[in-house]
């Protein structure tokens, strides 16, 4: 009964693609301003404070954090930031590691998946399957500076929100550059 | 010394002065300090203390003050400060953070001298801005603020100076010498700090400036351990507090306990 219960849900997991289960495996989180020699472990604290973290492995020296997600749970990004900026300090960079099924990316960039809208900005018109890496090039998840002259470049009303009207809804729209 | 300098990575734990980062949110961290001086006689003051980060701006700190300045150990009085970081700006190599604070302080000490010390010797309140600039490797820290003395008459002495206004400033530099390289959280850190402490009173220009090297060691990422001494190089005011002055300290932090 067990087995039949879980096939049954995989199939439709699988069919769906609109999965709940968490395709954001991996993420590498370069932490900046970090100044004294409590701040990293004042980071950790409160990343780990978060409930779809499964593991945090802090490199000390180039300050970046290695963070593992639960299977079964939706992950945050926006979280993740809340929690570094909480500790009193901003991300660089955050590198993700996703893995698509048959995404497809469409002729202006813009993919859904796993329940969340991507934007990305230097890819379109091309189907994604497997682990891909691709940095968040969100406000607040690259240096202000970096932000700046992307703003510049891209021109977009989204990208400079972090929204957009998605099915005729507000939507968080998260930019991605691979 | 300039040597270290070379290899070491800025640090703003500095142990005279806050630096304008704040606690992370949601934290409490538990002070003891105990400072003195050695002239004949030592005396020397103990200051329980109590720090609360409400948020990543906001940070409120509880002291007591405890001395045998005059006579046997006692109570002489209290302070509330709290910090709000208004400026927060990151880079990769650099940042800038800009905080304002205040103080409110009493104290049950009598009064003979135009100084003001509103960790235990003044009441009075406080009111000041923070700088903190990190740039590669070195985090220099500015304090600029004013103070003002309230002091009821019963606690002047007579014939003696009476404290008003005060003009702090302090230019402060940290830097982290141990480990070279990062190997887990709890290896122990060991900092050391060269910070410039200067007063002056606004209605006739009497300074002084001190100069207070320190040690610093972080255990388990939680515990901080300080141990400084401030002298005066420059200035002088009569009867002034704090001067040549140790200043020992634990700290202990508990990250992330507040809802």
């Amino acid at each position: 009964m067990k087995t039949i219960r879980h096939f049954i849900l995989l199939s439709i997991l699988f069919i769906s693609g609109n999965t709940f289960a968490q395709q954001i495996s991996k993420a590498e989180v370069q932490v900046n301003g970090l100044t004294c020699s409590m701040c990293s472990k004042a980071t950790e604290t409160s990343l780990k404070s978060l409930g779809f973290i499964e593991s945090i492995t802090a490199d000390l020296n180039r300050n970046v954090f290695i963070l593992t997600f639960k299977p079964d749970q939706q992950v945050s990004i926006d979280q993740i930031r809340d929690k570094v900026q909480d500790a009193g300090f901003s991300i660089g960079d955050l590198s993700a590691t996703i893995n698509f099924s048959n995404t497809v990316i469409d002729a202006g960039g813009l993919a859904q998946s796993g329940g969340m809208i991507f934007q990305f900005i230097n890819a379109k018109s091309k189907t994604l399957n497997g682990l891909v890496t691709a940095q968040v090039m969100d406000k607040d998840f690259i240096t202000n500076s970096a932000f700046k002259k992307k703003v510049a470049e891209l021109k977009s009303d989204s990208y400079l929100s972090g929204k957009g009207i998605v099915d005729g809804k507000e939507t968080r729209i998260i930019h991605l550059s691979i | 010394m300039l040597g270290m300098g070379l290899h070491a990575h800025g640090q703003e734990l500095y142990v005279f002065s806050e630096p304008a980062s704040n606690m992370a949110a949601k934290s409490i961290g538990i002070r003891i300090n105990n400072e003195g001086v050695f002239n004949g006689n030592a005396m020397n003051r103990t200051i329980p203390e109590v720090m609360i980060s409400f948020n990543k701006k906001l940070m409120v700190h509880g002291q007591a003050f405890l001395s045998d300045m005059d006579g046997n150990y006692r109570l002489e009085g209290g302070s509330l400060y709290a910090k709000f970081r208004f400026l927060s700006i990151d880079e990769t190599q650099k940042h800038l953070r800009a905080a304002f604070f205040g103080r409110l302080s009493t104290s049950k000490r009598p009064v003979y001298t135009e100084d003001i010390n509103l960790e235990g010797d003044n009441s009075g309140a406080q009111g000041g801005l923070i700088v903190t600039q990190l740039l590669h490797k070195l985090a220099l820290s500015g304090t600029l603020s004013y103070v003002k003395s309230f002091e009821v008459e019963s606690h002047q002495v007579n014939g003696m100076p009476r404290p008003d206004q005060m003009i702090n400033y302090s230019l402060s530099s940290g830097y982290l010498v141990l480990p070279v390289v990062y190997k887990s959280y709890n290896q122990p850190n060991f900092n050391v700090y060269f910070e410039m402490l200067g007063k002056t009173n606004p209605a006739n220009g009497n300074s002084y400036l001190d100069c207070a090297p320190a040690f610093q060691v972080i255990l388990n990422s939680r515990t901080r351990i300080d141990l400084g001494y401030r002298f005066q190089v420059a200035g002088d005011i009569t009867g002034r507090y704090n001067k040549n002055m140790y200043l020992l300290r634990a700290e202990f932090n508990f990250f992330n306990v507040l809802k």
